[in-house]
């Protein structure tokens, strides 16, 4: 079993690392990071402070990207390219599949963080600036994040068009970082309606500004080691859900 | 119909219905389709476009469920990954991750069929050279023409020393050269005891190699068994050679059978049965000309086809 999960996970890496939009993305995201030298001169007095948040919210930006737009295409341009022929044919359970792909995406979002985060620490290094390893608490978070994310995408690419899947992701992501917000609304809101989307979405959609601990770790505020075990056990607990979902709906599909 | 002892593959009464198009109409791809195909054979499965084999090779596949009926391999149901690890599939016009080189798409291959890793290298080098593609081995296959694809295509199939090898359409972009490569591969596979199904709508294909074949029409298996048992229930033509005919004698000969081809000084006259040959004597006798051949001309696997599928397209 782990054989066949291991070798759909290295074809998905080999797919990303072979493809244009995810070279692009990585290339791209080296050069905005490389940017920091030119803002550096406008931010005075914080731009130590600066350059660590740019830094790593271009991280998180991207791998969010390269999640959303590789993710939402995973399952279905095997289904379109029909490729999921010769797979399902194989002694392939349908969940290693899907667990095959997912790890492999994580693969390469690991592999872009870890790239991301030396060409990072490399900036801070030229710009002179701090570079404490504090931060690393926060790309951790990132990873987890994620890992929430992908799955998202792929139960997304079980059933619909890979732009459906990408667009729906991304919302998906928007609206997770705004769940305290929704339940605000579902308070305060006078109509029963939006009382009663706004609780549901609360409660379904993953909450994501856990995974946000920017802000504490670049202005050095002491992190909650609790809070954080807590968000880690959520994303497991949550992505385990999603893929096992992605699995029941790709277990229904003949092709 | 003989009878298949120790099936490898068994059908009973499969049906399929696919619902498509915009007021999701019924389509019925496959109607009640009863066969065995028996350990060691080869079995060719014909049939005209959208006949529905492509359908029911899914099923057997477990790519795909039956809408009724079932579909034992190995006398387990097909979805059953014991079974899909005894079974070798091409699926028809086959499309590969073309980023992989066919080395690395073999390795893939491999390993997802189970094959030890100490010998996937010696297995799918082999198997490259089986099916002479060295030469590209390391190139990626986003570059392949069809019939290169079509040759990974039938390694990969081999690569889990499959007990039987199911094949859409195996032959679809081969040359001549690589269509007869092909043949030999299929007769090594049965030498091997190995059960071989592959689909066509290729008469000449399954007239050399098979010892079975199943003529599927509209979803229906219209005919199943040994070729000659196929044909020799057919209706004969006899096509007649006369020589020395006189124009009045000719004119009457071409009048009587269903054609007449002139050569020269003879005359081919094609009659359907032995009265149409008995006419065609007397008129020779009477004419004082002579006959230079009889040849019962048996119907080919192709006319066999024809009349079937004219019959239900007309029908
Ligand atoms: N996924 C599908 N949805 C709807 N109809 C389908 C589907 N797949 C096949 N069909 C229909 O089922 C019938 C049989 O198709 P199938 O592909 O099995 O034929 P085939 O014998 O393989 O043909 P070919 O020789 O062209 O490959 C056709 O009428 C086809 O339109
Ligand atoms: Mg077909």
């Amino acid at each position: 079993m782990t054989g066949r999960v291991a070798s759909i996970a290295l074809n998905t890496f080999r797919e990303a690392i072979r493809d244009k939009v995810f070279l692009t993305l990585l290339v791209f995201a080296i050069l905005v990071m490389g940017s920091a030298r030119v803002i550096q001169p406008l931010a005075l007095g914080e731009e130590s402070k600066v350059i660590q948040d740019l830094g790593l919210s271009a991280i998180t930006l991207f791998c969010v990207l390269i999640a959303v737009l590789i993710g939402g295409r995973l399952v279905y341009k095997e289904v379109e390219k029909r490729t999921i022929y010769i797979m399902l044919a194989r002694p392939v359970r349908r969940w290693e599949f899907i667990l095959g792909k997912y790890a492999g995406l994580m693969a390469v979002l690991a592999a872009s963080l870890v790239v991301m985060t030396v060409g990072f620490y490399l900036v801070m290094f030229i710009t002179g600036t701090p570079a404490s390893a504090y931060l690393l608490w926060s790309l951790l978070m990132t990873f987890f994040e994620l890992a929430i994310l992908t799955a998202t995408a792929i139960l997304f690419s079980t059933f619909v068009t890979p732009i459906a899947s990408s667009v729906f992701t991304f919302a998906v992501y928007f609206v997770g970082h705004l769940t305290r917000d929704l339940r605000l609304l579902a308070a305060m809101s006078p109509s029963p309606v939006v009382k009663v989307v706004s609780q549901v979405l609360y409660y379904v959609l993953p909450n994501l500004s856990n995974f946000n601990i920017r802000g504490e770790v670049v202005h050095d505020v002491v992190l909650n080691p609790e809070a954080l075990a807590l968000a880690i056990g959520y994303a497991l607990l949550y992505t385990a859900t999603l893929l096992l979902i992605s699995t029941l709906i790709f277990s229904r599909k003949d092709f | 119909m003989a009878v298949v002892t120790d099936p490898v593959i068994s059908t009973v009464k499969l049906s399929k219905v696919y619902r498509s198009g915009i007021g999701m109409r019924l389509v019925s791809a496959l109607v009640d389709v009863t066969f065995d195909v028996g350990r060691g054979e080869i079995f060719g499965f014909l049939g005209p476009n959208g006949a529905g084999k492509t359908s029911l090779i899914k099923i057997l596949i477990g790519l795909a469920r039956p809408t009724a009926g079932n579909a034992l391999v190995f006398g387990r149901q097909a979805r059953d990954a014991q079974v899909k690890a005894r079974v070798g599939f091409l699926p028809e016009s086959p499309y590969f991750y073309e980023y992989l080189t066919a080395t690395e798409f073999l390795r893939l291959s491999a390993g997802l069929a189970g094959v030890p890793g100490s010998e996937v290298a010696g297995r799918v080098n082999s198997l490259l050279k089986l099916v002479r593609m060295e030469a590209s081995a390391g190139v990626q296959m986003r570059g392949f023409s069809r019939g290169m694809l079509q040759r990974i295509g039938i390694a990969q199939a081999l690569v889990g020393d499959p007990e039987l090898v199911i094949l859409d359409e195996p032959m679809g972009g081969l040359d001549p050269v690589g269509r007869k490569e092909f043949r030999d591969i299929i007769v090594g596979l049965r030498d091997q005891g190995k059960t071989v199904f592959f689909s066509t709508h290729i008469l000449a294909d399954v007239e050399m190699i098979c010892d079975r074949v199943g003529i599927i029409i509209n979803g229906r298996m219209v005919n199943i068994g040994g070729l000659g048992d196929i044909l020799s229930d057919d209706v004969q033509a006899y096509e007649v050679t006369v020589t020395g005919l006189t124009g009045k004698f000719r004119k009457v000969l071409e009048r009587v059978g269903d054609s007449a081809i002139r050569s020269g000084d003879a005359l081919l006259v094609t009659v359907p049965d032995d009265a149409g040959v008995d006419r065609v004597m007397a008129i020779v006798r009477e004419a004082g000309a002579r006959v230079q051949a009889i040849v019962p001309r048996k119907r080919t696997l192709e006319d066999h086809f024809m009349a079937h599928v004219g019959g239900k397209r007309g029908a």
